[in-house]
Protein backbone atom coordinates (compact mmCIF):
# COMPACT_ATOMS: atom_id res chain seq x y z
CA UNK A 1 0.00 0.00 0.00
CA UNK A 2 1.71 3.40 -0.88
CA UNK A 3 1.70 6.00 1.12
CA UNK A 4 0.83 9.65 1.56
CA UNK A 5 4.16 10.70 0.53
CA UNK A 6 4.13 8.44 -2.03
CA UNK A 7 1.02 9.41 -3.17
CA UNK A 8 1.73 12.90 -3.19
CA UNK A 9 4.58 12.45 -5.23
CA UNK A 10 2.90 10.41 -7.90
CA UNK A 11 0.04 13.21 -7.75
CA UNK A 12 2.31 16.07 -8.56
CA UNK A 13 3.64 14.24 -11.32
CA UNK A 14 0.53 14.03 -13.09
CA UNK A 15 -0.35 10.58 -12.38
CA UNK A 16 -4.36 9.86 -12.54
CA UNK A 17 -3.74 6.60 -11.25
CA UNK A 18 -2.77 8.47 -7.70
CA UNK A 19 -6.29 9.80 -7.89
CA UNK A 20 -7.89 6.85 -8.11
CA UNK A 21 -5.98 5.26 -5.43
CA UNK A 22 -6.79 8.40 -2.64
CA UNK A 23 -10.43 8.32 -4.24
CA UNK A 24 -10.66 4.40 -3.52
CA UNK A 25 -9.61 5.07 -0.19
CA UNK A 26 -11.04 8.12 0.76
CA UNK A 27 -14.02 8.55 -1.52
CA UNK A 28 -16.19 7.30 0.69
CA UNK A 29 -15.54 9.10 3.84
CA UNK A 30 -15.50 12.25 1.87
CA UNK A 31 -19.21 11.07 0.54
CA UNK A 32 -19.94 10.90 3.94
CA UNK A 33 -19.08 14.38 5.21
CA UNK A 34 -21.10 15.75 1.85
CA UNK A 35 -24.31 14.16 2.66
CA UNK A 36 -24.21 14.87 6.58
CA UNK A 37 -23.67 18.47 6.04
CA UNK A 38 -25.91 19.03 2.94
CA UNK A 39 -28.93 16.60 3.66
CA UNK A 40 -29.46 14.99 0.76
CA UNK A 41 -27.70 12.01 -1.87
CA UNK A 42 -27.50 13.74 -5.38
CA UNK A 43 -26.13 17.06 -3.84
CA UNK A 44 -23.70 14.95 -1.87
CA UNK A 45 -22.52 12.71 -4.57
CA UNK A 46 -22.02 16.03 -6.71
CA UNK A 47 -19.79 17.59 -3.99
CA UNK A 48 -17.87 14.33 -4.06
CA UNK A 49 -16.95 14.55 -7.74
CA UNK A 50 -16.54 18.17 -7.17
CA UNK A 51 -14.03 17.54 -4.50
CA UNK A 52 -11.78 15.12 -6.45
CA UNK A 53 -11.65 17.18 -9.48
CA UNK A 54 -10.74 20.34 -6.91
CA UNK A 55 -8.21 17.93 -5.27
CA UNK A 56 -6.75 17.11 -8.71
CA UNK A 57 -6.37 20.80 -9.96
CA UNK A 58 -4.77 21.63 -6.62
CA UNK A 59 -3.07 18.58 -5.88
CA UNK A 60 0.70 20.66 -5.45
CA UNK A 61 -1.40 21.93 -2.46
CA UNK A 62 -1.09 19.01 -0.76
CA UNK A 63 2.03 18.26 1.66
CA UNK A 64 2.03 15.12 3.71
CA UNK A 65 4.12 16.86 6.70
CA UNK A 66 0.99 19.26 7.41
CA UNK A 67 -1.26 16.11 7.64
CA UNK A 68 -2.59 12.77 5.98
CA UNK A 69 -4.27 12.77 2.50
CA UNK A 70 -7.38 11.88 4.51
CA UNK A 71 -7.37 15.23 6.16
CA UNK A 72 -6.28 17.19 3.12
CA UNK A 73 -9.57 15.85 1.28
CA UNK A 74 -12.14 16.03 4.07
CA UNK A 75 -10.51 19.60 4.23
CA UNK A 76 -11.77 20.41 0.64
CA UNK A 77 -14.63 18.88 1.08
CA UNK A 78 -15.52 20.28 3.79
CA UNK A 79 -15.39 24.20 2.25
CA UNK A 80 -17.37 22.80 -0.56
CA UNK A 81 -20.26 21.55 1.16
CA UNK A 82 -20.56 24.55 3.10
CA UNK A 83 -20.32 26.81 -0.12
CA UNK A 84 -23.63 24.51 -0.80
CA UNK A 85 -25.25 25.14 1.78
CA UNK A 86 -24.43 29.15 1.49
CA UNK A 87 -25.60 29.29 -2.12
CA UNK A 88 -28.52 27.53 -1.77
CA UNK A 89 -29.69 29.33 1.15
CA UNK A 90 -28.19 32.71 -1.04
CA UNK A 91 -30.86 30.93 -3.70
CA UNK A 92 -33.64 30.80 -2.01
CA UNK A 93 -33.69 32.62 1.19
CA UNK A 94 -37.46 32.72 1.41
CA UNK A 95 -37.83 29.09 0.66
CA UNK A 96 -39.28 27.24 3.85
CA UNK A 97 -36.74 24.26 2.78
CA UNK A 98 -33.82 26.67 3.43
CA UNK A 99 -35.12 27.99 6.72
CA UNK A 100 -35.32 24.43 7.31
CA UNK A 101 -31.24 23.60 6.46
CA UNK A 102 -29.95 26.78 7.69
CA UNK A 103 -30.77 25.34 10.81
CA UNK A 104 -30.20 21.49 10.12
CA UNK A 105 -26.78 20.95 11.23
CA UNK A 106 -27.01 20.82 15.42
CA UNK A 107 -24.50 21.98 17.33
CA UNK A 108 -23.31 18.71 17.73
CA UNK A 109 -23.12 18.14 14.22
CA UNK A 110 -20.55 21.02 12.64
CA UNK A 111 -19.16 20.41 9.72
CA UNK A 112 -15.73 20.38 11.46
CA UNK A 113 -17.09 17.72 13.81
CA UNK A 114 -18.40 15.41 11.27
CA UNK A 115 -14.58 15.87 10.10
CA UNK A 116 -13.00 14.90 13.21
CA UNK A 117 -15.39 11.71 13.95
CA UNK A 118 -14.10 10.53 10.37
CA UNK A 119 -10.23 11.55 11.37
CA UNK A 120 -10.33 9.29 14.68
CA UNK A 121 -12.11 6.43 13.27
CA UNK A 122 -9.84 6.29 10.05
CA UNK A 123 -7.27 6.36 13.34
CA UNK A 124 -8.78 3.70 15.27
CA UNK A 125 -8.76 1.16 12.29
CA UNK A 126 -4.82 1.61 11.41
CA UNK A 127 -3.92 1.33 15.14
CA UNK A 128 -2.38 -1.95 15.85
CA UNK A 129 -4.82 -4.99 16.51
CA UNK A 130 -4.91 -5.58 20.06
CA UNK A 131 -4.31 -1.89 20.58
CA UNK A 132 -7.69 -1.40 18.60
CA UNK A 133 -8.98 -3.97 20.28
CA UNK A 134 -9.04 -2.53 23.74
CA UNK A 135 -10.46 0.69 22.70
CA UNK A 136 -13.37 -0.52 20.60
CA UNK A 137 -14.31 -2.66 23.70
CA UNK A 138 -13.81 0.60 25.81
CA UNK A 139 -15.85 2.86 23.45
CA UNK A 140 -18.24 0.56 21.54
CA UNK A 141 -19.30 -1.55 24.74
CA UNK A 142 -18.60 0.16 27.33
CA UNK A 143 -16.77 -2.28 29.08
CA UNK A 144 -14.43 -1.18 31.89
CA UNK A 145 -10.83 -2.52 31.71
CA UNK A 146 -11.02 -5.22 34.54
CA UNK A 147 -14.24 -6.22 32.09
CA UNK A 148 -11.69 -6.32 29.02
CA UNK A 149 -8.97 -8.05 30.76
CA UNK A 150 -11.63 -10.59 31.19
CA UNK A 151 -13.22 -10.46 27.74
CA UNK A 152 -9.61 -10.55 25.51
CA UNK A 153 -7.68 -12.45 28.55
CA UNK A 154 -4.92 -10.05 28.45
CA UNK A 155 -3.49 -8.59 32.11
CA UNK A 156 -4.89 -5.57 33.56
CA UNK A 157 -1.54 -3.76 33.01
CA UNK A 158 -1.44 -4.68 29.46
CA UNK A 159 -4.83 -3.86 28.87
CA UNK A 160 -4.40 -0.15 30.94
CA UNK A 161 -0.95 -0.18 28.64
CA UNK A 162 -2.87 -0.32 25.38
CA UNK A 163 -5.33 2.20 26.08
CA UNK A 164 -3.31 4.70 27.22
CA UNK A 165 -1.09 4.14 23.99
CA UNK A 166 -3.88 3.88 21.91
CA UNK A 167 -5.41 7.53 23.17
CA UNK A 168 -2.06 9.19 23.00
CA UNK A 169 -2.48 7.91 19.15
CA UNK A 170 -6.08 9.20 18.60
CA UNK A 171 -5.08 12.47 20.36
CA UNK A 172 -1.87 12.78 18.30
CA UNK A 173 -3.98 12.30 14.86
CA UNK A 174 -6.97 14.42 15.72
CA UNK A 175 -4.63 17.71 16.91
CA UNK A 176 -2.32 16.80 13.34
CA UNK A 177 -5.60 16.30 11.28
CA UNK A 178 -8.82 17.32 12.70
CA UNK A 179 -11.02 20.40 11.17
CA UNK A 180 -9.14 23.61 11.86
CA UNK A 181 -11.49 25.25 13.51
CA UNK A 182 -13.04 22.41 15.43
CA UNK A 183 -14.31 21.51 19.41
CA UNK A 184 -10.86 21.64 20.95
CA UNK A 185 -10.45 25.46 20.60
CA UNK A 186 -13.70 26.37 22.01
CA UNK A 187 -15.06 26.53 25.54
CA UNK A 188 -15.85 23.76 27.80
CA UNK A 189 -19.40 23.99 26.54
CA UNK A 190 -18.47 22.41 23.63
CA UNK A 191 -16.00 20.12 24.75
CA UNK A 192 -18.34 17.28 26.35
CA UNK B 1 2.52 22.19 41.84
CA UNK B 2 2.81 18.68 40.73
CA UNK B 3 0.70 17.90 37.04
CA UNK B 4 -1.45 14.89 37.36
CA UNK B 5 0.31 12.05 35.77
CA UNK B 6 -0.36 11.55 32.22
CA UNK B 7 -1.37 7.88 32.78
CA UNK B 8 -4.15 9.07 35.49
CA UNK B 9 -5.58 11.89 33.03
CA UNK B 10 -6.38 8.89 30.42
CA UNK B 11 -8.17 6.87 33.41
CA UNK B 12 -9.79 10.25 34.85
CA UNK B 13 -10.63 10.73 31.38
CA UNK B 14 -12.66 7.98 30.29
CA UNK B 15 -14.25 7.95 33.92
CA UNK B 16 -12.42 4.49 34.70
CA UNK B 17 -11.71 6.04 37.59
CA UNK B 18 -12.72 8.70 40.37
CA UNK B 19 -10.75 11.63 41.09
CA UNK B 20 -9.03 11.62 44.37
CA UNK B 21 -9.33 14.61 46.91
CA UNK B 22 -6.13 16.11 46.27
CA UNK B 23 -7.02 15.43 42.37
CA UNK B 24 -10.04 17.44 42.27
CA UNK B 25 -8.11 20.31 44.23
CA UNK B 26 -5.43 20.18 41.59
CA UNK B 27 -7.67 19.99 38.71
CA UNK B 28 -9.50 23.01 40.29
CA UNK B 29 -6.69 25.47 40.00
CA UNK B 30 -4.72 23.62 37.34
CA UNK B 31 -6.25 25.31 33.60
CA UNK B 32 -3.68 22.88 31.76
CA UNK B 33 -4.39 19.65 33.26
CA UNK B 34 -8.30 20.42 32.80
CA UNK B 35 -7.84 21.07 29.40
CA UNK B 36 -5.67 18.01 28.92
CA UNK B 37 -9.10 15.67 30.20
CA UNK B 38 -11.43 17.80 28.57
CA UNK B 39 -9.38 16.80 24.84
CA UNK B 40 -9.29 12.94 26.03
CA UNK B 41 -12.51 13.24 26.93
CA UNK B 42 -13.33 14.79 23.59
CA UNK B 43 -11.36 12.55 21.43
CA UNK B 44 -12.64 9.37 23.50
CA UNK B 45 -16.45 10.28 22.72
CA UNK B 46 -15.05 10.70 18.96
CA UNK B 47 -13.73 7.66 18.89
CA UNK B 48 -17.04 5.68 20.47
CA UNK B 49 -19.13 7.37 17.28
CA UNK B 50 -16.31 5.42 15.32
CA UNK B 51 -18.41 2.55 14.72
CA UNK B 52 -20.87 3.64 12.81
CA UNK B 53 -17.84 4.60 10.23
CA UNK B 54 -16.19 1.54 10.10
CA UNK B 55 -17.81 0.38 6.70
CA UNK B 56 -18.47 3.30 4.91
CA UNK B 57 -20.34 2.64 1.36
CA UNK B 58 -18.18 3.08 -1.87
CA UNK B 59 -19.46 6.01 -3.46
CA UNK B 60 -21.16 5.06 -6.85
CA UNK B 61 -19.42 4.14 -10.00
CA UNK B 62 -21.05 7.27 -12.03
CA UNK B 63 -19.45 9.56 -9.42
CA UNK B 64 -16.04 8.42 -10.72
CA UNK B 65 -16.92 8.61 -14.39
CA UNK B 66 -17.70 12.32 -13.54
CA UNK B 67 -14.23 12.82 -11.97
CA UNK B 68 -12.94 11.63 -14.52
CA UNK B 69 -14.87 13.95 -17.34
CA UNK B 70 -13.81 16.74 -14.69
CA UNK B 71 -10.44 16.29 -15.03
CA UNK B 72 -10.63 15.79 -18.45
CA UNK B 73 -12.16 18.73 -18.62
CA UNK B 74 -10.07 20.95 -15.91
CA UNK B 75 -7.49 23.30 -17.05
CA UNK B 76 -4.02 21.72 -15.58
CA UNK B 77 -2.73 22.85 -12.62
CA UNK B 78 0.67 23.44 -12.69
CA UNK B 79 1.39 23.35 -16.36
CA UNK B 80 -0.38 21.63 -19.12
CA UNK B 81 2.13 19.78 -20.34
CA UNK B 82 3.27 18.18 -17.11
CA UNK B 83 -0.48 16.97 -17.56
CA UNK B 84 -0.64 15.76 -20.90
CA UNK B 85 3.12 13.84 -19.92
CA UNK B 86 1.45 12.28 -17.45
CA UNK B 87 -1.73 10.91 -19.15
CA UNK B 88 -0.03 10.02 -22.28
CA UNK B 89 3.05 7.84 -20.38
CA UNK B 90 1.74 6.11 -17.38
CA UNK B 91 5.67 4.76 -16.74
CA UNK B 92 6.66 6.09 -13.44
CA UNK B 93 9.80 8.39 -13.67
CA UNK B 94 11.74 10.48 -10.77
CA UNK B 95 11.32 13.94 -10.54
CA UNK B 96 14.25 15.48 -11.72
CA UNK B 97 13.48 14.01 -15.53
CA UNK B 98 10.00 15.97 -15.32
CA UNK B 99 11.68 19.52 -16.67
CA UNK B 100 13.18 17.92 -19.56
CA UNK B 101 9.74 15.92 -20.38
CA UNK B 102 7.91 19.08 -19.46
CA UNK B 103 10.38 21.36 -22.28
CA UNK B 104 10.07 18.13 -24.69
CA UNK B 105 6.28 17.96 -24.57
CA UNK B 106 6.31 21.74 -24.69
CA UNK B 107 8.03 21.53 -27.86
CA UNK B 108 6.12 18.35 -29.66
CA UNK B 109 2.62 20.52 -28.12
CA UNK B 110 4.19 24.11 -29.77
CA UNK B 111 4.74 21.71 -33.66
CA UNK B 112 1.09 20.16 -32.51
CA UNK B 113 -0.78 23.44 -32.16
CA UNK B 114 1.37 25.19 -35.53
CA UNK B 115 0.26 21.73 -37.56
CA UNK B 116 -3.61 22.30 -35.99
CA UNK B 117 -3.54 25.80 -37.24
CA UNK B 118 -2.02 24.74 -40.24
CA UNK B 119 -5.30 22.13 -40.70
CA UNK B 120 -7.45 24.77 -39.62
CA UNK B 121 -7.01 27.29 -41.58
CA UNK B 122 -5.90 25.63 -44.83
CA UNK B 123 -9.14 23.41 -44.74
CA UNK B 124 -12.57 23.78 -45.51
CA UNK B 125 -12.51 27.41 -45.36
CA UNK B 126 -15.94 28.26 -46.55
CA UNK B 127 -17.89 26.53 -43.54
CA UNK B 128 -18.27 29.08 -40.82
CA UNK B 129 -17.23 27.45 -37.31
CA UNK B 130 -19.01 28.41 -34.20
CA UNK B 131 -16.80 26.23 -31.83
CA UNK B 132 -13.86 23.94 -32.07
CA UNK B 133 -12.82 21.01 -29.29
CA UNK B 134 -9.14 19.32 -30.01
CA UNK B 135 -10.61 15.67 -28.90
CA UNK B 136 -8.02 14.07 -26.53
CA UNK B 137 -7.32 10.57 -25.88
CA UNK B 138 -8.79 8.97 -22.57
CA UNK B 139 -7.23 5.91 -20.59
CA UNK B 140 -9.41 3.55 -23.07
CA UNK B 141 -8.21 4.58 -26.03
CA UNK B 142 -4.52 4.55 -27.77
CA UNK B 143 -2.18 7.61 -26.91
CA UNK B 144 -2.39 8.44 -30.80
CA UNK B 145 -6.26 8.92 -30.61
CA UNK B 146 -7.42 12.21 -31.04
CA UNK B 147 -9.91 14.62 -33.04
CA UNK B 148 -11.33 17.65 -33.78
CA UNK B 149 -14.41 18.82 -33.55
CA UNK B 150 -16.08 21.81 -35.25
CA UNK B 151 -19.61 23.23 -34.33
CA UNK B 152 -20.87 24.90 -37.90
CA UNK B 153 -23.09 28.22 -37.71
CA UNK B 154 -25.87 26.19 -39.51
CA UNK B 155 -26.46 23.66 -36.03
CA UNK B 156 -24.40 20.74 -36.99
CA UNK B 157 -21.07 19.34 -35.82
CA UNK B 158 -18.02 17.70 -37.95
CA UNK B 159 -16.61 15.12 -35.96
CA UNK B 160 -13.20 13.77 -37.08
CA UNK B 161 -11.56 11.40 -35.34
CA UNK B 162 -8.38 9.48 -35.97
CA UNK B 163 -6.80 6.35 -34.38
CA UNK B 164 -10.02 5.00 -32.76
CA UNK B 165 -9.83 1.38 -31.33
CA UNK B 166 -11.66 -1.27 -32.93
CA UNK B 167 -14.93 -1.62 -31.81
CA UNK B 168 -17.72 -4.19 -31.90
CA UNK B 169 -20.46 -1.91 -30.93
CA UNK B 170 -20.17 1.91 -32.35
CA UNK B 171 -18.78 5.11 -31.49
CA UNK B 172 -21.01 7.48 -30.19
CA UNK B 173 -20.64 11.19 -30.02
CA UNK B 174 -22.05 12.78 -26.90
CA UNK B 175 -22.19 16.51 -25.05
CA UNK B 176 -21.99 16.40 -21.53
CA UNK B 177 -22.43 19.10 -19.07
CA UNK B 178 -18.71 18.84 -16.92
CA UNK B 179 -20.71 20.88 -13.86
CA UNK B 180 -23.54 18.14 -13.77
CA UNK B 181 -22.39 14.67 -13.97
CA UNK B 182 -24.51 12.60 -15.41
CA UNK B 183 -26.36 15.00 -17.60
CA UNK B 184 -25.62 14.91 -21.47
CA UNK B 185 -26.91 15.21 -24.53
CA UNK B 186 -26.51 12.74 -27.29
CA UNK B 187 -25.76 13.65 -30.71
CA UNK B 188 -25.10 10.54 -33.25
CA UNK B 189 -23.35 7.98 -33.76
CA UNK B 190 -19.89 7.98 -36.29
CA UNK B 191 -19.62 5.50 -39.28
CA UNK B 192 -16.35 3.80 -40.47
CA UNK B 193 -15.18 7.63 -42.29
CA UNK B 194 -13.17 9.56 -40.46
CA UNK B 195 -15.11 12.60 -40.97
CA UNK B 196 -18.71 12.88 -40.41
CA UNK B 197 -21.30 15.64 -39.86
CA UNK B 198 -24.10 15.54 -37.26
CA UNK B 199 -27.48 17.54 -36.30
CA UNK B 200 -26.90 19.08 -33.03
CA UNK B 201 -30.58 18.68 -31.54
CA UNK B 202 -31.89 22.22 -31.67
CA UNK B 203 -31.96 24.21 -28.61
CA UNK B 204 -28.89 23.06 -27.15
CA UNK B 205 -27.30 25.10 -24.64
CA UNK B 206 -23.36 24.71 -25.61
CA UNK B 207 -22.00 26.67 -23.25
CA UNK B 208 -23.69 24.55 -20.77
CA UNK B 209 -23.14 21.33 -22.34
CA UNK B 210 -19.83 22.32 -23.69
CA UNK B 211 -17.80 18.67 -23.00
CA UNK B 212 -17.25 16.50 -26.50
CA UNK B 213 -17.63 13.00 -25.59
CA UNK B 214 -16.70 9.90 -28.12
CA UNK B 215 -17.85 6.74 -26.19
CA UNK B 216 -17.36 2.89 -27.34
CA UNK B 217 -21.17 1.57 -27.39
CA UNK B 218 -22.11 -1.84 -27.51
CA UNK B 219 -25.10 -3.02 -29.23
CA UNK B 220 -26.85 -4.12 -25.91
CA UNK B 221 -30.52 -1.80 -27.15
CA UNK B 222 -28.73 0.34 -23.93
CA UNK B 223 -29.63 4.20 -24.86
CA UNK B 224 -27.46 5.50 -22.63
CA UNK B 225 -24.17 6.18 -22.33
CA UNK B 226 -21.54 2.80 -21.96
CA UNK B 227 -19.21 4.63 -19.50
CA UNK B 228 -16.68 3.99 -21.84
CA UNK B 229 -15.63 6.98 -23.07
CA UNK B 230 -12.42 7.88 -25.69
CA UNK B 231 -11.81 10.76 -26.35
CA UNK B 232 -13.11 13.88 -24.75
CA UNK B 233 -12.27 17.99 -25.43
CA UNK B 234 -14.27 20.96 -24.72
CA UNK B 235 -15.28 23.19 -27.29
CA UNK B 236 -14.10 26.86 -27.02
CA UNK B 237 -15.07 29.75 -29.05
Amino acid sequence: MSSDDELAERLRAGDEKALRVAYERHGSAVLYLAQRVVGNRADAEDITQVTFVAAWSGRDGFDPQRGTMLAWLLGIARRKAVDRLRSVARDQRATETVQAQQTAPPAEETPERIVDRLVVADELGRLPEEQRRTLELAFFDDLTHPQIATVTGLPLGTVKSHIRRGMANLRRRWEVDGAPSGSRSAGPSRAL
Amino acid sequence: MHHLDPDRLVLLALSEEIEELNESDHLAQCEGCRQEIQDLRHVAELGSQAQELRELPDPPAHVWQAIEAGIAAAPAPVAPVIDMAGRRERRQRSRWLLPAVAAAAAAVLAVAGTVAVDRFTNRAPAEPVTARATLEPLKAAPPNAGGDVRVLDDGRMRVDVRNLPLTTGFHEVWLLDPDEPGKMVAVGSLSDKPDAVLPVPPGTDLNRYRLVDISDEPHDGDATHSGRSLLRGTLTY
